[in-house]
């Protein structure tokens, strides 16, 4: 009797012709995320199979898989020879201890000498008499018991599904650029975009030593999160810390964030085409701090010449945000209180909804290009 | 780099952990077993114990009960201490002490809290007002950890058990052990310190106790420490305080000196137009803090160890304004603009006047381009 884990996957069905690229990459990032744990990944039939693990690695295994984009729903069994002695045995390995219960056949071998409906009565039967504890209920069982009798003489029986990420296999859809701050939200918008098939990965703003060294540990945190949706994520890191005081020094103090903002966007979009990303990925939500009001992101999306600017948060309310991040496990990581670069020169009373001709006027005070240039030579990249 | 944060830790001495290093090696045994090999380690504790008290206290009237830490020692004195009617103690105290009654505080002991002077030491009058015939202990800090500020405890104890003689009376040392001038009068109950502030390890502090005070234990076992802080000792880490502090104790006069004049030249040097000086001219010449308006303490101290200086501050950089500030600063009556923007310096016996001259330098210029860059 060999434990095994069943993977099913979502949305990659529905595709036609390319299927199997799809297929292709979805194992591939299975792959990915088992690396360092022994085992095997077999295709079979619109499912996967991984067997020949050790069995203390079984919930290690599920947590990774769980995570990787493409992947429907996750079942932990057995498979056994088609025999139904070894059926029984697996059987009693995955129902519970007590409670109501059905079993469900499917025989894919049409050659086995029992039926669906006479295997599922048979184990049930079995199943009865071995522990008193259980009833049977067709319409209302706490548990199912599922039986699936492959052509090549083994049978796989399992019970509980466990649900997967869903979505697309990264990889599948192009690559974009996130804007990580180490708040709440951005951790939330990369993995909603990686979710629908984008390999992210990451640009980062300090402003070293007006932040500190927790806030940035706190970006790799986040990072090595994300990475495990993402398989695996790069983390690019740039200094603000000289354009933010030319701001201080020769602007408006009222402008700083969105002059800033415009700074980042011009620089994302830089080291966005460096690296082949084909869009720019904000945690943005309408109206959640003074810059982003749709007047703020005109003011910074205006910087940007060639990539889209993906805003996958906009329509969510902040509560909304932090039920996905503490889904996906960025929540308690997002909340430590270190400053990003956003607070450190913070005006009491930033502009709200700014006027492109009053951003260009502030603008004008600064050296631009210099400024950019200055910043791009502050770049680090962390491989998660 | 120039190390001036020795408040915070010491780098351990070379010589000693030479010295000591054959009790990693060959004299690694239990103490507490019974063959020779172990016996003997047990007698060289012992001596090893009075080496330490000898120090500060008279050795016929004490005894030494070495912790894992001078945190644990505090909370010992809290806990063992100060069971019952209430405590007194001060706003000045580390967080081992502040913490530890207010956890006393929610298991149903009273808590009473002295005021501070500007310089962060403890308002007598304040502190001797709170004393009543219920007070099961008074917990008063040596040397302030964030001001430096020193507290004449032997004085203060005194008065405290003029009004009560029953109260017992408890003083975290840890950063005046082996660095103030002082032997502990009889009035004096507990006293904690830590090694690795004086070139001891991490990992190793004590407890001094009057011989006469029943005290409970804090961590029940095996019977070490004379059934005061079970737990197989840790060797090595005692014998490191031992020579440590044997170090810093022979030279205790001297280094005072040295270092306040090492205190005094950078304190000197310092650009009055950027930094307003907090501690006051009597505090321990091991500790100088001060404040830089306008620059976060954090963002300075990582703007000057890129150039090469290490120092401390009195404040985490949390976005989070009410824990951005430490409550000692807070308590001592710090002008509110200044909150932010607390730095403190600590020598130890090594330092010396280059370093202060260097570190000066390096303070009024980075603190002058930020100030600027913030203006």
């Amino acid at each position: 009797m060999e434990k095994v884990v069943i993977i099913r996957y979502a949305e990659i069905h529905l595709k036609g012709k390319n299927r199997g690229y799809f297929e292709h990459v979805f194992a591939v990032n299975i792959e990915k995320s088992l690396k360092g744990i022994r085992h095997e990944l077999r295709r079979q039939s619109g499912r996967y199979l991984v067997e020949g693990f050790s069995e203390d690695d079984t919930d290690l295994i599920v947590s990774k898989i769980k995570k990787v984009f493409g992947v429907h729903s996750v079942s932990v069994g057995y498979k056994v020879n088609s025999a139904l002695d070894e059926i029984f045995s697996a059987a009693e390995g995955v129902a519970d201890k007590d409670g109501a219960f059905k079993v469900e056949t499917h025989r894919a071998d049409k050659k086995f000498y029992l039926n669906s409906p006479q295997i599922s009565a048979e184990i049930g039967g079995m199943l009865l008499e071995s522990n008193p504890k259980l009833k049977v209920d067709v319409h209302n069982p706490d548990f199912v018991i599922n039986i699936d009798v492959r052509e090549n003489g083994k049978t796989l029986v399992f019970s509980k599904f466990e649900s997967g990420a869903d979505g697309m296999p990264v990889g599948t859809a192009g690559k974009g650029l996130l804007l990580i701050s180490g708040g709440i939200d951005s951790p939330v918008a990369g993995h909603m975009i990686a979710k629908r098939g984008m390999k992210i990965e990451g640009l980062h703003f300090h402003s070293y030593p007006y932040t500190n060294m927790q806030a940035r540990q706190k970006v790799n945190d986040l990072s090595s999160v994300l990475s495990e949706y993402n398989c695996g994520f790069t983390l690019n890191v740039v200094s603000v810390k000289k354009i933010q005081e030319e701001i201080h020094k020769n602007c408006n103090g009222a402008y700083m964030v969105t002059l800033l903002r415009r700074f980042m966007m011009r620089i994302a979009e830089i080291i966005a085409e460096r690296n082949g990303d084909q869009c720019i990925i904000t945690g943005e939500s309408l109206g959640q701090v003074a810059s982003q009001t749709v007047e703020g992101m005109t003011m910074s999306n205006s910087v940007v010449k060639n990539l889209p600017v993906l805003r996958p948060l906009c329509g969510f309310d902040k509560n909304e945000i932090i039920e996905r991040s503490r889904k996906i496990g960025t929540y308690e990581i997002s909340i430590q209180p270190y400053e990003d670069c956003c607070t450190v020169f913070l005006p009491d009373y930033p502009i709200i909804k700014p006027k492109l001709e009053d951003v260009l006027a502030e603008e004008a005070k600064l050296d631009v290009e210099g400024l950019i240039k200055d910043a791009l030579s502050t770049l680090e990249t962390v491989e998660m | 780099m120039i190390y001036f944060d020795n408040a915070a830790t010491t780098k351990p001495d070379g010589d000693c952990l030479k010295k000591a290093e054959i009790y990693l090696t060959d004299k690694f045994y239990n103490p507490s077993a019974l063959y020779a090999e172990g016996y003997n380690l047990h007698l060289d504790l012992r001596s090893a114990r009075e080496n330490i008290l000898s120090h500060i206290a008279d050795k016929s009237k004490y005894d030494l009960i070495v912790t894992s830490c001078g945190s644990e020692a505090d909370n010992q004195a809290v806990f063992c201490a100060g069971r019952r009617g209430n405590i007194v103690t001060t706003y000045g105290e580390h967080s081992a002490i502040f913490n530890a009654v207010n956890e006393a505080k929610i298991r149903g002991v009273e808590v009473r809290f002295a005021k501070l002077n500007a310089d962060g030491s403890v308002n007598t009058d304040s502190l001797l007002s709170l004393i009543d015939d219920k007070t099961s202990l008074c917990s008063v800090i040596h040397v302030n950890n964030e001001t430096g500020a020193v507290n004449d405890i032997n004085f203060i104890a005194a008065r405290v058990k003029a009004i009560n003689p029953r109260t017992v009376f408890h003083s975290d040392g840890v950063q005046a052990f082996g660095k103030i001038p002082f032997k502990m009068s009889q009035n004096i109950d507990l006293y904690s310190l830590s090694a690795h502030k004086i070139g001891g390890l991490k990992g190793t502090g004590a407890l001094i106790k009057r011989k006469t005070l029943q005290l409970k234990p804090l961590i029940y076992g095996g019977g070490q420490e004379g059934g005061l802080r079970s737990g197989t000792e840790n060797v090595f880490g005692i014998k490191m305080l031992e020579y440590a502090s044997g170090k810093v104790f022979d030279k205790i006069n001297e280094n005072f000196a040295k270092i306040n004049a090492v205190k005094q030249k950078l304190c000197g040097l310092l650009d009055k137009d950027l930094f307003t000086i907090l501690s006051s001219e009597d505090s321990s010449p091991y500790i100088l803090t001060v404040a830089a308006e306008g620059v976060r303490g954090e963002t300075a101290l990582h703007a000057v160890n890129d150039k090469g200086l290490i120092i401390g501050t009195g404040s985490a950089c949390s976005s989070n304004e009410a824990k951005r500030h430490s409550r000692v600063i807070e308590a001592c009556g710090v002008d509110k603009k200044l909150y932010d923007s607390v730095l403190r310096i600590s020598f130890c016996g090594n330092n010396t006047s280059e370093e202060a001259i260097k570190a000066a330098e390096i303070l009024n210029e980075t603190l002058g381009e930020l100030k600027e860059a913030l203006k």
